[in-house]
């Protein structure tokens, strides 16, 4: 596509990388398709290709962010499913982390949505204020249908019914964990911020499952949130702060004992730690090791894949699988989880519409409740005429936005892979 | 007397000529659907027949340019000649009208005439590429072309087809052809009634065995076709064509299938290309009597309650052609135009020809279904945009087009 | 930009009524129906023939055929032009807007509304996706046959525009002969039902005069079309050549022969490896020339037209035979050739060209095609349909570059009017849009052109139906 930006504009190494993304595009309208703002909504606005433009016509008149730009580039999920249509290989992502910092620095949201904004940006990264904050929460609940009903509180309504009913106990902190068998490796694991105070189980089923591989498995000290959540609100500074300190501790922990990798299981952590290496590119100290970083990072999945297990003879037990947007579109991985879980005698099947989000997307379904609602709403319907028994997927974010919509049990599907090997049965399963 | 023109340019100065002589012009082939239609204003007839012969013909691109009077026995004779065909299977209606002539082309073409085949593998419509006609001021207009996909400007082929010489004096036309199947047979299931053969010819069709005709001749008419040869009960046919070791396959699985129905049997190629020829030509009722015939085409899945419910009302004949969406009906002593076309109405829509009728109820029964008020309109002004003067055959189709 | 192509000039009476016209839309529509900030407008000026854009004056995103209806009364009432947008996928700019108009967006209409196998049809609204409709219907045995490479993103209302074909047409026909029925809204916002679940018109064929007419006579809300039971089996199956040359004349051959496979795709060299980095399909990348050809049906039956097609390719020198061995790499190599447009974007700016031309001269138009954007300095990437003779070269540009773009626009006419004077024509599948407008006189003479104008008028009187596409400007009937 056709560009005009100044030479001085494309001094900017910002601008030059967008410039460079939307010359790849060629207007095909392909990405259309598979965006769930635009299979809702119906209006090209709300699609890859409109918010294409929209930044396009921002950048290229160096205009400050307006409220119209805004609302579009907010309804995004950054699920990525456009990257995966895209024939002409256009980089949507890096081009929206672009404009949703632009949008950062040149535009003042309204002060409700500021406030939620900082409460999130200062909450959900932080276990110890998370774990506060869903104490509170449980105290707010009756609260939500209220909220929800004041357009500039619905997302504080929506997060309220999001939070869990009980909150889960305090998760164990930084260990190492010796290997159970004769030793094949070692690994650090993401202990993570959101993910340990919602469902710890994940952690500590990937734990046991790895010592009982033969693998050591480092909890470093130190370590904290990847940044996700504050990257995908154009915090661009916060989440570069949250991106060194983790690259520091993790090379520290290489330096100890060496790495084989860095195991996720998380995959929207995923997505942004494999991005580590572009997100610090332009920072000297941090560059080189930010992109080794990247490449030791491991969604936990890729990792088995590696691993060999044994074949297990088919139980019984369907599995739909749901993968996760920042699996599937974000990190590309798509056959190894369902052929992990074959392998350990699940049957696996695929729900329809497998491309579109379900919704959570970070704070999306703080922040966009209403769409969010829709597109659960759907995945749900897609998930449940599978008639599987148990729904897996690799991503805290979904199994918390698609349990409130289904009475079927969630799982990670470490969870159950932990299980087939020889770990205790989840007790999500238990009266199955 | 008829106006025989014997080149392009003369058939424009002769329309040329009307149009600014107010006379009218009646446009037709071989004559062999005379007295087809709605009145008209009396008009001098024209014929396309001084305009023979194929202008070209490429085996090897499928694709055939004939001048729009040539007797369309030399057509099929010059395609049969390199295993070709039309695959929409114009049908003659000689049988059915009681007339002579010879059919020509342009005649297939104008009056979109199509065969068994027309539900699977489409219209004669769909098989015209391109067009040379004279519009009613006498310009020469050419549309569409000799490739098989053209969407450069209006589709006005599509329009001229089955426009019945209303809006243009067709002079030459362009069509596709296709190889002739290497076999033919035909799957019967014997002793359905009309509702249970909808079924069967549904299931049939959602079979991946690609049938090409699906007709049901109940017993009034069954008799009638190759000679008395079809085997006990109504006969539900089936077709199928195509390389003869896929034919064979298939013919067993469909069979397979429709033994679900009733006892199932096959017809061999030679009788099955008779059999079908005579559904195409609507054998039972070339009947030499002037009885109304309309030819009915409704959603496959309502021919046979369309027939049951009008049934109860009128004397009818009827069999059915394309998966029954297709009913020839035959009735006694009133056409019953008005209690047909309600009913067609109520199942859904569709649209019922008067093919024939005694002249006294042939004048007084439109022949084709009146449209609703919106499309007459646009149908009128369309003929105003090709015939302004309105000399061809004003009101054959109806109203004032 | 170089801008060779004229739009008609917007309409001052109702440019300078802006204000008033959106008023009276949002009167008609909800909020979230219509888009009127300016800054909102611009991502709709443009379709996938991005060489040239306009900003539309409002758009219109109507969720039910009454709110079409009332939309266009009301622009007819006050001479609006309005111009029809499906998912705005055109290659000819069918969908550009132009200053004055209103872009009537149809994608908010997208509910497949009723599926009927017993008569093999889907009753669909027009922003329905093409691909949508065989995804339902695929699991009961049945698909929708058009398949236009944008079928992932492209909607049944745009593929009645503009009677769009599909690899697949060789052996089922383009969206004309499996059409059955439309409810439209004329321009006054009269509403219209034609065709339905029977065949064939009881009148004139105006569902075959609407069906690639481009927007020009009406909106197409709701259509119904023919469903077909899914052949047995399909193979797809690759054979390489050293020229194009060799490939173009074996599918004169096969064609010939009498056997009609279901698809014969074309790519030369620089089409295969733009495709094969997007997709992995196994494209053999040490071949000139490639055809994808596929068979369907029963096993035996796809054997047995195999081994006629291997031969007569034996007989053109073909250097590979690769058949698919399973449904994924079948599926693999369609999509490197449907997504073979959007991938060259990997590499360059195009322009597709959708010219159709007799299977005999495909091999001369090919030599010819690259002997034109030799000469004006420019690559070519050559993948089509060549079963039916529909050429799509892609000719490669530098969009940021004003010269290049007006070589290519100008190599593009050169290579069009080659295929009309080969016997051809300008567009077999893509529409004339804005794209190829000026050069409907090369094909039509005027009293040919005159004659389409006056029947599209007996829709439009006004011309304010996507009033700057298909017909050249000078000459039109004047109101």
């Amino acid at each position: 596509m056709q560009t005009s930006f100044t030479a001085e504009q494309l001094l900017d190494p910002h601008v030059a990388e967008s410039e460079k993304i939307l010359r790849r595009c060629v207007h095909c309208g392909f990405c259309t398709a598979t965006c769930p703002t635009y299979v809702t909504l119906g209006n090209e606005l709300d699609s890859p290709r409109g918010r294409i433009y929209l930044i396009k016509d921002m950048l290229e008149n160096g205009r400050p962010a307006d409220a119209e730009v805004v609302t579009h580039i907010d309804r995004c999920l950054s699920c990525l499913a456009c990257t995966t249509t895209c024939p002409s290989g256009v980089d949507y992502m890096h081009l929206v982390d672009h404009a949703r910092v632009h949008i950062e620095k040149t535009y003042r949201r309204p002060l409700a949505d500021r406030l939620i904004r900082n409460l999130l940006a200062a909450v959900l990264p932080y276990p110890a204020r998370f774990r506060a904050a869903l104490g509170l929460a449980k105290l707010g609940r009756p609260f939500a249908p209220l909220l929800k009903r004041v357009p500039a509180l619905k997302p504080l309504g929506a997060m309220l019914e999001l939070a869990p009913k009980s909150a889960a106990k305090a998760s164990a902190g930084p260990a190492t964990h010796p290997p159970q068998a004769e030793r094949r490796g070692r690994v650090a694991i993401l202990t993570g911020c959101a993910q340990p105070v919602l469902d710890p189980r994940i952690n500590e089923a990937t734990i046991r499952l790895l010592t009982r591989l033969g693998i050591e498995v480092v909890a470093p000290s130190g370590e904290g949130c990847c940044g996700a959540l504050v990257h995908h609100m154009g915090r661009e500074e916060q989440a570069l702060d949250h991106a060194r300190h983790n690259v520091d501790v993790w090379l520290r922990e290489v330096e100890r004992g060496g790495l084989d990798a860095i195991i996720i299981t998380a995959s929207g952590c995923g997505t942004t730690i494999k991005d580590y290496g572009h997100m610090l590119r332009l920072d000297p100290a941090y560059a080189e090791k930010a992109a080794k970083v990247s490449t030791l990072a491991k969604d936990i999945t890729e990792y088995l894949s590696t691993l060999d297990l044994p074949r297990l003879e088919p139980q019984g037990l369907t599995v739909a699988y749901h993968s996760a947007c920042s699996m599937q579109h974000g990190q590309k991985i798509t056959m190894q989880p369902k052929n992990l879980l074959k392998a350990a005698g699940f049957g696996v099947r695929d729900p329809a519409e497998g491309h579109l989000c379900c919704g959570s997307a970070g704070t999306y379904n703080i922040l966009q409740s209403e769409i969010s609602e829709q597109l659960k709403a759907r995945k749900v319907k897609n998930i449940e005429a599978t008639k599987a028994d148990v729904i897996a997927t690799g991503n805290i974010g979904c199994i918390t936005q698609i349990s409130t919509g289904t009475a079927m049990p969630i799982l990670h599907t470490v969870e159950l892979l932990d299980w087939a090997y020889g770990g205790p049965k989840p007790g999500k399963l238990k009266d199955r | 007397m008829t106006l025989i023109p014997t080149s392009e340019v003369d058939a424009a100065y002769i329309i040329r000529t009307a149009a600014s002589g107010g006379k009218k012009l009646a446009p037709c082939g071989g004559s062999t659907r005379a007295g087809f239609g709605n009145s008209t204003e009396p008009a001098e007839k024209m014929s396309s027949r001084g305009l023979s012969g194929i202008v070209d013909y490429e085996p090897a691109e499928m694709v055939m340019t004939v001048k729009a009077g040539t007797p369309l026995l030399e057509v099929e004779a010059a395609l049969a000649a390199n295993r070709q065909m039309m695959s929409f299977e114009p049908m003659d209606h000689r049988g059915i009208m009681g007339t002579t002539g010879e059919p020509t082309i342009g005649g297939v073409f104008a009056g979109n005439i199509s065969g068994p085949r027309r539900f699977v593998g489409g219209a004669a419509r769909d098989s015209l590429l391109g067009i040379r006609f004279v519009n009613g001021k006498g310009e020469l207009i050419r549309a569409g072309g000799r490739v098989m996909k053209n969407v450069t400007g209006l589709d006005l082929v599509k329009l001229l087809a089955g426009s019945h010489g209303t809006l243009g004096f067709l002079t030459e036309v362009t069509f596709r052809v296709l190889p002739m199947p290497q076999t033919v047979e035909t799957v019967v299931i014997s002793g359905l009634d009309d509702a249970e053969a909808a079924r069967a010819m549904a299931a049939a069709m959602a079979l991946p065995v690609e049938v090409s005709g699906a007709a049901h001749l109940p017993a009034s008419v069954k008799g009638r076709f190759i000679g008395g040869g079809l085997p006990e009960g109504e006969a539900t046919v089936l077709r199928l064509e195509g390389l003869s070791a896929s034919v064979a396959v298939r013919a067993d699985k469909l069979a397979d299938a429709m033994a679900a129905f009733g006892p199932v049997s096959r017809i061999a190629m030679d009788e099955s290309q008779a059999l079908w020829r005579e559904i195409r030509d609507v054998h039972p009722y070339a009947d030499g009597t002037r009885k109304p015939l309309w030819r009915v085409s409704v959603a496959p899945s309502v021919g046979h309650q369309l027939v049951a419910a009008l049934r109860l009302e009128a004397g009818i004949d009827a069999f059915y052609d394309w998966q029954g969406g297709l009913v020839w009906m035959r009735m006694e002593a009133d056409p019953e135009a008005e209690l047909l076309r309600r009913y067609i109405k109520a199942l859904g829509g569709g649209h019922a020809t008067l093919m024939r009728a005694p002249d006294a109820v042939q004048a007084s029964t439109p022949a084709f279904e009146p449209q609703p008020d919106a499309v007459a309109l646009l149908s009128v002004r369309v003929k105003q945009a090709l015939d302004p003067a309105g000399i061809f055959s004003p009101g054959k189709m109806g109203g004032n087009f | 930009m170089s801008e060779t192509i004229q739009f008609l000039p917007p309409r001052q009476a109702v440019l300078s009524r802006r204000t008033a016209i959106i008023a009276d839309l949002a009167d008609l529509l909800p909020p979230d129906c219509l888009v009127h900030e300016p800054r909102e407008l611009v991502p709709f000026e443009t379709d996938a023939f991005v060489a040239y854009r306009r900003v539309p004056l409002a758009v219109v995103l109507p969720r039910t055929t009454a709110e079409v209806a009332a939309v266009m009364k009301y622009c007819h009432r006050y001479g609006v032009p309005v111009v029809p947008r499906g998912a705005g996928t055109s290659l000819s700019g069918g969908a550009i807007p132009q200053e004055d108009a209103v872009v009537l967006g149809l994608s908010k209409m997208s509910r497949i509304l009723e599926v009927d196998y017993a008569n093999r049809t889907a009753t669909v609204q027009a922003g329905v996706t093409n691909l949508s409709i065989s995804e339902t219907v695929g699991a009961d045995g049945f698909f929708y046959a058009p398949d236009p490479s944008s079928q992932l993103a492209c909607t049944i209302g745009g593929n009645i525009g503009m009677n769009s074909g599909g690899a697949h047409c060789l052996k089922y026909g383009v969206t004309t002969n499996n059409l059955l029925g439309v409810k439209m809204v004329l321009v006054d916002g009269t509403v219209i039902e034609l065709g339905g679940k029977h065949l064939d018109a009881a009148g004139y064929d105006l569902l075959g005069l609407v069906c690639g007419s481009e927007g020009q006579l009406g909106i197409v809300t709701e259509a119904t079309v023919r469903l077909i039971a899914k052949p047995e089996g399909a193979r797809p199956v690759l054979f390489g050549f050293d020229t194009s040359e060799e490939a173009g004349s074996c599918v004169a051959d096969v064609i010939g022969s009498g056997i009609i496979p279901v698809a014969i795709e074309f790519m030369d060299k620089p089409a295969i490896e733009i495709c094969e980095a997007f997709a992995h399909a196994g494209y053999p990348l040490d071949v000139g020339a490639l055809l994808i050809v596929e068979v369907e049906g029963s096993e035996a039956e796809m054997d047995a037209m195999l081994k006629e097609i291997v031969e007569i390719a034996g007989r053109h020198g073909v250097k590979t035979v690769r058949e698919s061995q399973s449904a994924m790499e079948a599926a693999l190599i369609w999509k490197g050739r449907k997504s073979a447009f959007g991938a060259t974007g990997r590499i360059a700016d195009y322009i597709c060209m959708d010219g159709t031309v007799p299977l005999g001269k495909l091999s001369y138009v090919l030599k010819k095609t690259s002997e034109i954007t030799d000469s004006f300095g420019l690559r070519v990437a050559n993948v089509f349909h060549a079963g039916d003779g529909n050429m799509h070269p892609l000719i490669l540009f530098n969009a940021n570059d004003p010269e290049d773009a007006a070589k290519a626009e100008a190599a593009g006419n050169e290579i069009l009017k080659l295929c009309v004077d080969a016997g051809g024509c300008l567009t077999g599948e893509h529409g004339v849009g804005i794209e190829k407008r000026d050069l409907m006189r090369h094909q039509y003479s005027e009293a040919d052109l005159a004659q389409q104008m006056a029947v599209r008028a007996a829709f439009d009187e006004g011309w304010i139906l996507n009033p700057s596409k298909v017909f050249p400007l000078e000459g039109r009937p004047t109101t």
